[in-house]
């Protein structure tokens, strides 16, 4: 789906709010699945989550398919560097075309039964499989709990035999990471204690963390890419 | 020899196949004449009534506790329940403090060091040194 598309589909919020909406960090999960957005927010607070610019890396290589073996050959990596070669920088308005290899092992990758991921949020890795929990080390911004994203920025994607490595992401349009706002935790309050020496004044120093969580509820390789171009 | 079934019990993963809101109900109670009630009784009248009907799958009551600091208890699916004091507090303060019970997930706050939580088997296998192609010394 184009961004343009997603964005019409989400409505005229966006837009109005985006006149207000701060910088944000890059390489965010920059795509929000509306699944709860008919939820009205409780709080009067803007939720600049949806509205974050597309986080487009002048990539000059192309993701390249390498067949993971437990011995790592020399070999293995030469196709990407006749890819590198190939393939100028050039500019990023429209999505560039799969370099060939990346077509060729993209349905045999789609195809293995397990797939794990590398998902990037606020350039943070992490790396999951469908169904598992996620405690961010940090609260999320602007969601809210039942809320949908989808992750779209991934590094690595593989399965048992195969694994697709991004320079330095893999194209979001290979793969489908969506994730479920479980609630928001916290951790139990820590005191440290400052203490001077030779003097008696101690003094306790709080704090308390809040905790993101999210469920990875779907991880998905699309088998059949096509160019737009 | 028999054949016997794996005893297996299917473990709840929230939100892979639907998402369900922990909290399952939660409690206002407030003072007429205590002062630490004011906030409490603003919040009451102004800003639950918007924020119960936006969660509709929470049970909301409200009911008077006479002489004693207002306080807010969820109740939680797990069958545990956090309780917050909310005395003195500002009305958009109580706010807060009412979607804080909301994301919680009942259990007991813990510190977590590992990020991901996981109960898939490995993807990849575990490595071992007597298959593949071995390695040259």
């Amino acid at each position: 789906m184009s961004r343009a598309l997603l964005r019409s589909a989400l409505g005229l919020r966006a837009p109005v709010l985006r006149l207000t909406a701060p910088s944000v960090p890059r390489a965010t999960p920059s795509l929000f699945t509306p699944a709860a957005a008919a939820l009205p927010t409780t709080t009067a607070a803007v939720r600049f989550f949806n509205q974050t610019a597309q986080h487009v890396e002048p990539t000059q290589d192309p993701s390249v398919l390498l067949p993971s073996t437990p011995s790592s050959s020399s070999t293995t990596t030469a196709p990407s560097q006749q890819q590198q070669q190939q393939q100028p920088p050039t500019q990023q308005s429209q999505p560039r075309p799969l370099s060939p290899t990346v077509r060729a092992l993209l349905p045999i990758l789609a195809a293995q039964p397990g797939h794990y991921i590398r998902i990037h949020i606020h350039g943070r890795p992490f790396l999951v499989t469908e169904g598992d929990s996620l405690r961010l080390p940090f609260r999320l911004r602007g969601v809210q709990t039942g809320d949908v994203l989808r992750l779209d920025k991934a590094s690595v994607l593989g399965s048992r035999d195969l694994t697709l490595k991004g320079a330095p992401y893999v194209d979001e349009r290979l793969f489908t990471c969506r994730a479920v706002v479980t609630g928001v935790e916290a951790e139990p309050m820590r005191v440290m204690i400052k203490k001077k020496q030779r003097c008696r004044r101690k003094k306790h120093v709080r704090s308390k963390h809040r905790f993101t969580v999210l469920r990875i509820c779907e991880v998905r390789v699309n088998g059949e890419v096509v160019d737009e171009a | 020899m028999t054949v016997r079934a794996l005893q297996k019990i299917s473990v709840a993963r929230n939100g892979v196949g639907a998402f369900i809101l922990q909290c399952k109900k939660m409690d206002f109670h407030y003072c007429d004449w205590a002062g630490s009630s004011k906030g409490m009784n603003g919040f009451i009248k102004s800003l639950l009534p918007k924020f119960a009907a936006a969660h509709p799958q929470i049970e909301f009551t409200v009911s008077p506790r006479p002489a004693k600091h207002p306080v807010i208890i969820a109740h939680y699916i797990n069958g545990r329940e956090k309780a917050v004091c909310v005395r003195n507090m500002e009305p958009f303060e109580i706010l807060k403090k009412a979607e804080l019970l909301r994301d919680a997930s009942g259990e007991k706050l813990r510190r977590v060091t590992k990020p991901v939580s996981s109960i898939n088997e490995s993807v990849r296998g575990i490595w071992s040194p007597y298959h593949g192609e071995g390695m040259r010394v």
